[in-house]
């Protein structure tokens, strides 16, 4: 604590001793990021090489951009957990159009448009609605999921290889252009959160609404926003997505959602809102992408990836620094 | 002083309780003792200490010294669990319940009657709460969900439950703010038939009409200081009053000043809401502080969130700003016409903690430091630091978080933001509740200088020296009119507070 005034202002939160004494807290994911690299380098010499830190940034790319559009709405006090379903859905409108019309601008607009609008519905919905955003969107992705399997008939749609040939394999100094979409999409989240009225309300809203509401903020307009904003990032990780694949999947956003607030509140965002910050989101992908990866390398079974990467979810919640 | 007759038996006694939060004395050495059967009423201004007694009581905070004898132990302090154990129940004026469950399974909350294996036996549960309610004179349907019933029904609800759990002393606060003169009625016949049945009741309210109608006995605080015991039955309404101002009138007449007031700039006519004001014509002028009070739910908080835009439900009437017509439908119409309301409650309403200082000044504003849309940072920190400086504001750290700072810094930052959004009506609640005396001061300084500046300023205040102090005129609200006004020149908190308390005949409006 800083002053007598702090102390007297608020009663501080007791942390455990031995994380006092580590000193760890904020810098928890550095130290976590570093002892994976140290480990994995050791274990496996071609982890440490270029072509593979490259390949490990092109896997998390997608998610990046999903993590990206959810730091906002969990700064600003709301969730969405309909995100995996509805990168579905948008990649399979993008397949669809890709399949039918055979134009990448034409299907990438369409899927960027389709997320926009679920973004947007799904924000009037919560906005207007007194059911926590967890409730609304828990409905609004089962509803999602059977959309997506209505819009599939259950199989994959095939055909999309103009997507393919751009997003699955085109680069650009050798850098795949997901990574190049995922790092815009940062830098964007980066500057509405710091230097723009629409950012600052995410703040001030996640923090305390009714303060935000008492200084003329509108509330509701502005929660769709980031919604909208928010639905926006899915369906162009969508669209990427089906690149990737080159098909569109019924299930291929399945599992996005936890992976993405994960990602979020791994990187120092609570999940009460009012702070947070959309590096320290690109520094939980990072983390999710290093430690799947290494374990590739390390020979590590799936079922157990799968409980590690649990742990690793469960850690940082419990460490995060207390607001 | 009178005391109890020799062989009634002593429900809770207290004894020397002393309670201070941080260097400062809200409680001084209390002795208090209620009778069982005996209803005993607690009266004393806006931080006498009544609340912090009233918790000590209930067990919500620990005394710093003293002892607390009830139910034949005694206590250096009591923790809730211990405190309804003894058989203290508190009831508040809303009252603590589960608004989703019935009104038998909040009666026997904690205690459900039980079946074989634990099973909830909710026949034995209904009959029970219909038996006990029938014995206490109380008509409510046992299935109904609570939150289906009004406020006076739930507060029936809960003193009930204090009832199934033989409680013998019930702390009622302020127990009829909320309700209509049939209702607080029927709960004085409820609460004289329960001291009748062997019941300590301690009664907390501002209403002083009620407190003597339903006391055996009262105890005035001042200061956080017993002033006096004295007998309901024969006291009047003034003596209590001048003990409860007490004589020490401090010198807040010098801090008066004269200001030119200019033209009319807001101007209510006939306004009036469903259930909350009624016919209010009301001018303030431009330089001017108009100051509201009234017993709580006379109206003065009703009428400042109409004119901040809080609340426009069942509005009827007219509304004039700078000339123009004003109905805002919302906060954000009224900011944007330059009313910038500032609530009581700061830290729930008013500040955003997790923020900095010059965000939390800044933030009714931001257009104002973006350029094409973008936020200026540096300016931000200029615009903050400056508006510190006007303020006083300690420490001059915009970047630092408001929750570091202290309840009357807290109180100039949102004072700051409203000042920044050029505010030109400013319409606060209790602008200086909890604050230490210089921060009230400079506070108080600070809104003069608005209005020296050409602001006019509406504030609501329960706080007699500050409404004195600070207001051009006081307006003394009641059941949602405006009963009279007042000029400060001359009067004393003691006149103000029988104002308060009485209804004028005439009205001056």
């Amino acid at each position: 604590m800083t002053s007598p005034a702090a102390t007297a202002a608020q009663p501080t939160l007791r942390r455990p001793n031995f994380v006092m004494a580590l000193g760890v807290g904020r810098f928890t994911l550095l130290i976590v990021l570093l002892l994976i690299v140290a480990v994995t380098a050791i274990g496996n010499p071609r982890f440490l090489t270029a072509h593979n830190l490259l390949n490990i940034l092109f896997q998390v790319s997608t998610l990046g951009i999903v993590a990206a559009g959810q730091t906002i709405l969990l700064i600003a006090g709301g969730l969405d957990l309909s995100v995996g379903a509805a990168l579905s859905v948008a990649g399979l409108a993008t397949a669809l159009v890709v399949v039918a019309t055979g134009s990448v601008v034409l299907s990438a607009l369409t899927g960027a448009g389709v997320g926009l609008v679920i973004g947007a519905l799904t924000g009037m919905l919560v906005a207007t609605n007194r059911a926590t955003p967890f409730i609304i969107t828990l409905g609004t992705m089962t509803f999602l999921q059977g959309v997506a399997i209505l819009m599939s008939g259950g199989s994959p749609i095939n055909g999309t290889d103009a997507l393919f040939n751009l997003f699955g394999m085109g680069d650009f100094l050798h850098v795949p252009w997901p990574v190049y979409v995922m790092l815009l999409a940062i830098v964007a989240v980066f500057l509405v959160l710091r230097f723009t009225p629409l950012g600052r309300y995410a703040f001030a809203i996640g923090g305390n609404e009714e303060a935000a509401r008492l200084s003329g903020i509108p509330v509701r307009r502005t929660k769709i926003a980031f919604y909208a904003l928010n639905g926006l990032f899915v369906g162009v990780a969508g669209v990427i997505l089906t690149g990737i694949l080159d098909s569109g999947l019924p299930s291929m956003g399945t599992g996005y959602e936890l992976r993405a607030i994960a990602a979020v509140v791994i990187g120092g965002t609570p999940l009460i809102g009012g702070r947070g910050t959309v590096i320290g989101t690109l520094g939980g992908v990072l983390l999710l992408g290093l430690v799947s990866n290494s374990m590739n390398l390390l020979g590590v079974g799936a079922n157990f990836q799968s409980a590690v990467l649990g742990l690793i979810i469960t850690a940082a919640v419990l460490l995060q620094k207390k607001a | 002083m009178t005391t109890i007759e020799s062989g009634a038996q002593l429900a809770i006694r207290v004894h020397g309780v002393t309670k201070s939060f941080l260097g400062t004395r809200a409680l001084d050495d209390i002795d208090f003792e209620v009778a069982r059967g005996e209803v005993h009423g607690l009266v004393g201004k806006n931080g006498a200490g009544k609340s912090t007694f009233m918790k000590i009581l209930s067990g919500a905070q620990p005394p710093d010294s003293g002892e607390i004898v009830v139910g034949g132990k005694a206590f250096k302090a009591l923790d809730p669990a211990e405190g309804r154990a003894a058989g203290i129940a508190i009831v508040y004026q809303n009252p603590e319940l589960h608004l989703d469950l019935s009104v038998a399974a909040n009666i026997f909350l904690g205690a459900e009657p039980r079946k074989a294996f634990g099973v909830l036996d909710d026949g034995a549960m209904q009959k029970r709460a219909r038996e006990l309610l029938a014995r206490l004179g109380l008509n409510l349907p046992v299935n109904k969900r609570l939150g289906d019933l009004d406020i006076a029904d739930r507060q029936q609800v809960a003193i009930a439950k204090a009832v199934r759990e033989e409680a013998h002393v019930l702390l009622l606060d302020e127990p009829t703010a909320a309700l209509n003169k049939a209702q607080a009625d029927f709960l004085f016949r409820l609460i004289r038939d329960l001291a009748k049945q062997g019941m300590a009741i301690v009664y907390v309210s501002h209403h002083l009409d009620e407190v003597l109608d339903i006391s055996d006995r009262i105890t005035i605080l001042r200061n956080g200081r017993k002033v006096a015991v004295v007998d309901g039955k024969t006291s009047d309404k003034d003596s209590l009053i001048s003990m409860i101002v007490g004589r020490t009138l401090d010198a807040v007449e010098l801090h008066r000043t004269e200001r030119s007031t200019g033209e009319a700039f807001f101007i209510l006519d006939n306004v009036s809401q469903e259930g909350r004001l009624a016919e209010v014509s009301l001018t303030v002028r431009a330089g001017e502080i108009v100051g509201l009070t009234g017993l709580i739910g006379g109206g003065a908080n009703a009428l400042a969130a109409v004119m901040g835009g809080l609340d426009d439900r069942q509005l009827s009437g007219q509304m004039q700003l700078a000339g123009a017509a004003y109905a805002p439908a919302s906060v954000r119409d009224a900011v944007a016409r330059g009313v910038l309301f500032i609530p009581e409650d700061m830290r729930g309403r008013g500040l955003v903690m997790s923020l900095s200082i010059a965000k939390n000044i800044s933030l009714a504003a931001l257009r104002s430091i973006a350029k094409l849309g973008w936020l200026s940072l540096r300016k931000e920190h200029e615009v903050a630091t400056e508006m510190s400086e006007r303020l006083d504001l300690n420490p001059r750290a915009p970047s630092r978080e408001v929750r570091f700072l202290s309840g009357g810094n807290q109180r100039k930052a949102l004072l700051g933001r409203a000042i920044f959004a050029n505010g030109k009506l400013f319409v606060l609640e209790e602008p200086t509740q909890g604050v230490d005396v210089e921060s009230q001061r400079q506070i108080h300084d600070h809104l003069r200088r608005l209005a020296g500046g050409g602001a006019s300023v509406v504030f609501v205040s329960t706080d007699l020296e500050e409404l004195i102090a600070l207001a051009d005129r006081i307006i003394v609200m009641r059941e949602g009119r405006i009963d009279r006004e007042l000029s400060p020149a001359g009067l004393d908190p003691e006149r103000l507070l029988a104002a308060i308390q009485t209804p004028s005949t005439a009205s001056v409006n």
